[in-house]
């Protein structure tokens, strides 16, 4: 449905953009209503004009935003993950786009309305980009650890945080519950390449939470030499590298207009230094232009492992960093 | 026979029990208006003389303009040329002054009113909420050119034909907007008034305050996102508006007063032609009044000295919040598991309770108060089923400041199109593609029936 609805926006803008090659330059601003041929409709239902969005210097390379569902199997190139959906459970809307602050929604599954299942529930699989997480803690752990030691009040910590391990990765899980509402959570989170990644299971149903549970274990993810830090087949992450102390040559993106936001930005860089591939993960058109036109002339010490040079990705922020702005406050509270 | 009466009864008997079982709005919860007040200690005259700044300031909030100011009762001056209303409290009026739109909508009126030639454009009816139009695009011919994104107000009316704008008299001159083809084009959008009862509460918080509690809410278990507006010239956070476009309530007030009424003023010093005439001609020499229309008073009394624009600010500064009912609707027991249950599945991620102001020199209820305005002035995406495809300042066209809750029991409008008066529709549009609220939603339609409807009861005793 949302596929043959984007079809035909998609169309529908096609339509549009051939007749202003032959309208542009008539120039109406105030219209007023005429006599003239039919007009051609925009179409609804699409956001025809984005805020900040992520963009990516070229299409090949997997993103972390592109993972889809084929045939009740939800699959992320970027993250080598692989998870199948219960039976009759779909994803009706798409996420929205990634955070300023590095928060990719990756997948929100429920029930489809011809499930005749006992009862319902939901998945929310979600990537937080650690390089630019706000709030206390570094690491996929540490974080549910947090979460689970400030649950707010109206919640009940039913087990955990504990680790499991799945797909060779070390998984940590922690369970609540609402009594208000009578739902229970089940939170699942691990790394991979820098980023937390984490399944939200939810339902009224414990019985149904210990099936979802399952599903989630026989889960895949990439297959990485140092679990959650990339490396072998994909670069290696590494936090804070594009320093002073590490970059040879750099050409500043100049910005053309002044936005307060803030742009948080991933490169991979090659063997060689050169950086290979840009991911502007939130920035208006312009500003991800500019950036990205600036970041693939900069030049980077190789970075080596072993005495070998191996490729690294790393994050960095243009505009207005929230993640130092909220380290300093809290270091300035503490 | 027998079994086909049998069948319509089993029919009806299942109608009969759904609706029993289903959730509905309670709607505007009646009784006396918990709002339009003045702070406490602006009703206690704390400092000396602050509640007749506020008194100066209602009347003027309620002050009907018209072009000259010389028609009995409407002494207001500087209507128009083009205008969406004639008064503040015209349209900020549900359910007291400073509300939102209010169940008879008076642009019906508006349109003719002192022999004013407007036609009434087809998305403005009687009972329908008050709106302002705006087109996504500007248009090639009759057709929208995605590559001039327009987003600005189109005015509904001009001053054209009334009996107190004599050079002001062709149609040609000053043309309504193209309406119809902006209908038929899907190239139009609406917003309704927002409410401004406790807007200086609002003002008050720092952003230190919204940087903390966004930092609190980041590792939120619900997809949300969120980030903030700003204020293009000082980079701060900016607050006002559907978009927190404004960043103050001065600026808000005095874009208003130009934008809606046509009352050009010390903030926005020049009359307002719609989108795109401002590139070309403006607009013609006998439809304008000296500017600015609205100014500061220097032979009046020191209250009286204030421009409408300073007043209008103030009146919404020192407006207090809306008391919410402790027992109605539902009783205290179903608000309170609404609140937990409103709480438990992520709305006040979003919907902040409350946050705290700084502190204030103006008057004590301003300073290091509570405000439960149930919001964290964040934008966020709301999806392809709310875009509206108008983008200001950092927002994009499909991202909205979450909508303060206060004062939600008595609003007749919901959404920034005022497009349901039902709470229920108005919840499940927060779910779309590309929004952030979807899985909190998802949660909100795992609830039994009751749960939600103690979730509407909460919504609707604010």
């Amino acid at each position: 449905m949302i596929r043959r609805i984007l079809f035909h926006g998609l169309l529908a803008m096609a339509l549009l953009l051939t007749g202003i090659a032959t309208a542009s330059g008539q120039g109406d601003f105030a219209t007023t209503d005429t006599n003239g041929p039919p007009p051609t409709p925009l179409p609804t239902g699409l956001i025809l004009i984005p805020g900040a969005v992520a963009r990516s210097s070229d299409s090949r390379t997997p993103l972390p935003e592109t993972g889809r569902i084929v045939r009740s199997v939800y699959r992320n190139a970027y993250f080598g993950l692989s998870y199948t959906l219960p039976e009759e459970w779909i994803q009706e809307f798409s996420g929205p786009p990634p955070s300023d602050t590095g928060q990719y929604v990756l997948a929100e599954i429920s029930p489809s309305k011809s499930f005749k299942g006992p009862s319902r529930g939901s998945i929310l699989i979600t990537a937080q980009d650690l390089f630019f997480s706000l709030g206390p803690g570094q690491t996929a752990a540490e974080i549910i650890q947090d979460s689970a030691e400030h649950l707010p009040s109206f919640y009940k910590l039913e087990s955990g945080p504990a680790d499991l391990d799945i797909a060779n990765h070390r998984v940590t899980r922690y369970d609540y519950a609402s009594p208000a509402a009578g739902l229970h959570w089940r939170v699942l989170a691990t790394e991979v390449r820098c980023h937390s990644v984490q399944f939200v299971l939810t339902s009224a149903d414990p019985g149904l939470l210990d099936a979802m549970v399952e599903g989630v274990k026989h889960s895949e993810f990439l297959a990485e030499p140092t679990p959650g830090r990339g490396g072998g087949e994909v670069p290696v992450c590494i936090p804070h590298y594009a320093v002073p102390a590490n970059i040879e040559y750099k050409v500043e993106p100049v910005m053309t207009t002044r936005k307060a936001d803030s742009m948080p930005v991933r490169i991979i860089i090659g063997k060689s230094g050169k950086v290979e591939h840009v991911h502007v993960i939130s920035a208006f058109a312009e500003q991800a232009t500019i950036i990205t036109d600036a970041l693939l002339q900069w030049r980077f010490k190789p970075y080596l492992v072993n005495g070998e040079p191996v490729a690294v990705e790393t994050g960095l922020v243009f505009g207005f960093d929230r993640k130092r702005a909220a380290a300093k406050k809290s270091a300035h509270l503490d | 026979m027998t079994r086909r009466i049998t069948s319509l009864f089993v029919l009806l008997l299942s109608l009969v029990v759904s609706q029993a079982m289903a959730q509905t709005d309670p709607g505007v919860r009646g009784g006396a208006a918990a709002a339009g007040g003045p702070l406490s200690s602006v009703a206690a005259n704390n400092p000396v003389t602050i509640l007749n700044f506020f008194n100066d300031a209602v009347d003027r909030f309620k002050e009907v303009d018209s072009v000259l100011g010389t028609l009995a009762g409407e002494e207001g001056v500087g209507l128009g040329p083009r205008y969406n209303s004639r008064s503040c409290s015209s349209c900020h009026a549900q359910p007291a002054v400073g509300g939102s739109s209010p169940a008879t909508n008076p642009q019906v009126a508006d349109a003719t009113s002192h022999g004013a030639r407007n036609t009434i454009p087809s998305f403005i009816t009687s009972t329908g909420p008050v709106r302002e139009a705006r087109f996504i695009f500007f248009f090639s011919g009759n057709t929208p050119d995605p590559s001039r994104p327009n987003g600005g107000v189109e005015d509904l009316y001009t001053i054209v034909g009334r009996v107190d704008a004599p050079n002001c008299a062709s149609t040609n001159d000053l043309p309504q907007p193209g309406f119809s083809t902006a209908v038929a084009t899907n190239n139009i959008i609406f917003r309704i008034p927002t409410p401004v009862f406790g807007a200086g509460l609002i003002e008050n918080i720092s952003d230190e305050s919204l940087l903390a509690n966004a930092t609190a809410n980041a590792h939120n278990n619900f997809g949300i996102g969120g980030t903030f507006n700003h204020n293009g010239n000082d980079g701060t956070i900016s607050r006002f508006g559907w978009k927190a476009q404004n960043k103050s309530l001065e600026i808000f007030a005095g874009e208003a007063y130009n934008v809606e009424q046509g009352v050009s003023n010390e903030l926005f010093t020049q009359e307002r032609p719609l989108p795109g005439e401002d590139m070309t001609d403006g607009m013609p020499a006998g439809c304008r009044n000296p500017t600015p229309e609205d100014h500061t008073n220097f032979n009046t009394t020191a209250i009286g000295t204030s421009s409408d624009t300073v007043a209008f600010a103030m009146f919404m500064r020192l407006l207090a919040p809306p008391v919410p009912s402790t027992t109605v609707p539902g009783g205290s027991s179903s608000i309170n598991n609404g609140r937990n249950v409103f709480n438990a599945i992520g709305c006040a991620t979003c919907h902040t309770t409350s946050l705290r102001t700084f502190n204030s020199p103006l008057t004590s209820s301003l300073s290091g108060a509570t405000a439960n305005l149930f919001s964290d002035m964040e934008i966020h995406h709301m999806g392809s089923g709310l875009a509206d495809n108008v983008s200001q300042g950092g927002a994009g066209g499909d991202q909205f400041r979450t909508s303060p809750l206060w004062g939600v029991g008595q609003r007749i409008f919901f959404l920034h199109d005022g497009r349901t008066r039902n709470l229920l529709t108005a919840i499940g549009a927060h779910q779309s593609s590309g929004s952030e609220a979807n899985f909190v939603i998802s949660n909100f339609n795992s609830l039994s029936y009751s749960q939600k409807q103690d979730v509407l009861n909460f919504l609707r005793s604010l």
